[in-house]
């Protein structure tokens, strides 16, 4: 089920940071590094984003011997729709600071 | 000569059974009035059974904990070695996560194997720990809290209800009805698939810790100044234990409820102590001839062990572990504690109506002794002797099922 809230910064951060290569399925820990967010707070993130039908996970299959399968995500379409949505406004609202920066340094010259 | 721990123990148990019969000659030639022949024998012979069924006790709790110790070492400790403390915590945080969330835990577990340096897995186990504690519960943060309100309504509907009616149960119907709900609650906040996959012991379980609750309202309305021999710290324990009976057979963790012959062997190990106390203690009153008394004394000392001890060396032994039989050696003592609890107090009931002794019949007391009997021995006396036995058993039948076990 979606809610229309709009996401956190971190998930965001993760949404987008997973769409950078949407064929790539990246893991956990690779995306805390990049991200700086700790795993207590990305494990809940990917969990929410999965059960929301956003993200699709799958077990590693290329595992070297002794070490336990890692956990891969990616997002799905409904995902990269949102990807697309979120990328959109936080360039708009990039936008929208500059701009309003540059007025606000024009009216305070 | 070397005093060895047996030689010790043979030697102290004479020197106690000749001291305890020169004092019991002694008291007896002093008495102003003499027991009956069989009251004699009994009264002679009981104390020191008792006092080496004592000295197996203590033996057999020793030698649970070292077989538990073995095992847990051959067994756990070989898988455990190669985890060090951060996947271990991590290891216990993920396994008391509900089924739903089991892969989330597999998953963070499968990146911390990935993980260099102490300090770095250090600090991911601790915030992913933090984070499986902060779950949120299925149904949401409201749904949890609308089931603790109720459990609190309860409680003091329950409470104030209960005051009016037999204020002797006060504690105990709070007490009993807050941990209910608080077992509720967890079930709310970590839904598991619901399974029922052993009900008739459930039910018996069930229905034990029901007629427990029935006995001991009819036995304070009937005799409420009985209510001083419950006083508030046995009436949390009384709801303690039962409500931990409940929550053996309808919410137990996993590994408790995982195969069925546990369950199974425990319920039938506890209907068979019912009717040793039954055959024991629901006579009128009436010394029964002398035979049975000696029947009744072997059966008094190997009853108890055959059946605590038997269930969880069969289930270990079945089940190849020492878990089998721990489920079995858990499930038989709490079925056996709301049992013989719900049986104690009738009987004790009709027995006092006859000659106004205790069950033990060899004190005129109140009435209301029974339920301080019946709360020392039930819910305390045989759950540690069941626990202790069933440790043994389980370990042993477990050791017997492993061919080559070094131990």
């Amino acid at each position: 089920m979606f809610r229309s809230r709009r996401p956190s910064a971190q998930t965001t951060a993760v949404v987008l940071a997973l769409a950078e290569d949407l064929t790539a399925w990246r893991y956990g820990y690779q995306l805390c590094r990049q991200l700086d967010i700790k795993p207590g707070s990305l494990y809940p993130i990917l969990m929410r984003l999965t059960d929301r039908g956003l993200l699709e996970a799958t077990w590693d299959t290329d595992v070297p011997a002794g070490r336990p399968p890692r956990h891969l995500y990616r997002l799905t379409g409904s995902g990269r729709a949102l990807a697309t949505e979120l990328a959109t406004t936080t360039t708009t609202r990039a936008a929208a600071t500059r701009r309003s920066g540059l007025t606000e340094g024009w009216q305070g010259a | 000569m070397r005093w060895t721990r047996r030689r010790l123990a043979t030697v102290t148990t004479l020197v106690v059974m000749v001291a305890w019969v020169v004092f019991y000659a002694v008291a007896l030639a002093n008495a102003d009035q003499q027991p009956g022949p069989v009251t004699a024998v009994v009264q002679l012979v009981v104390p020191p059974l008792l006092w080496v069924a004592l000295l197996r006790i203590s033996s057999a709790a020793e030698l649970a904990a070292r077989l538990v110790l073995r095992h847990w070492r051959s067994r756990a400790g070989s898988r455990w070695s190669a985890v060090d403390p951060p996947g271990r915590l991590l290891a216990a945080a993920a396994a008391a996560l509900p089924e739903r969330r089991r892969e989330w835990g597999m998953a963070m577990l499968a990146e911390l194997a990935e993980i260099q340096g102490r300090s770095a897995r250090w600090r991911f186990a601790l915030s992913s720990v933090r984070a499986t504690l902060s779950l949120p519960p299925a149904g949401g943060w409201p749904v949890l809290a609308l089931a603790a309100g109720v459990v609190v309504a309860s409680v003091a509907a329950i409470g104030s209800a209960v005051g009016a009616a037999v204020p002797g149960l006060t504690v105990f119907a709070v007490t009993f009805t807050g941990f209910v709900g608080a077992i509720v609650v967890a079930a709310v906040a970590r839904p598991r698939r619901l399974r029922l996959p052993v009900p008739a012991p459930t039910v018996l379980v069930a229905g034990g810790v029901a007629a427990s609750i029935a006995v001991t309202v009819i036995f304070l309305r009937r005799d409420p100044a009985a209510a001083e021999f419950l006083p508030p710290p046995a009436a949390v324990y009384l709801a303690a234990v039962l409500a931990g009976c409940l929550w053996v057979t309808v919410a137990s963790p996993r590994w408790l409820g995982a195969n069925r012959l546990g369950p199974h062997l425990g319920a039938a190990a506890a209907v068979v102590f019912a009717a040793w106390f039954l055959l024991t203690f629901g006579t009128d009153g009436a010394e029964p001839p002398y035979p049975l008394v000696l029947l009744l004394g072997l059966v008094l000392a190997f009853a108890p062990f055959a059946i605590f001890f038997v269930p969880a060396f069969a289930a270990g032994r079945a089940g190849r572990s020492l878990r089998s039989g721990l489920q079995a050696a858990a499930w038989t003592v709490a079925a056996v504690m709301p049992l013989t609890y719900a049986l104690w107090l009738p009987v004790a009931l009709r027995r006092h109506a006859i000659d106004g002794k205790t069950l033990d019949g060899e004190l005129v007391a109140p009435a209301g002794v029974n339920l301080a009997d019946a709360l020392v021995f039930c819910l305390g006396i045989f759950p540690v002797f069941g626990i202790t036995l069933g440790v043994v058993g389980a370990a042993l039948g477990a050791r017997r099922a492993v061919p080559n076990d070094p131990s």
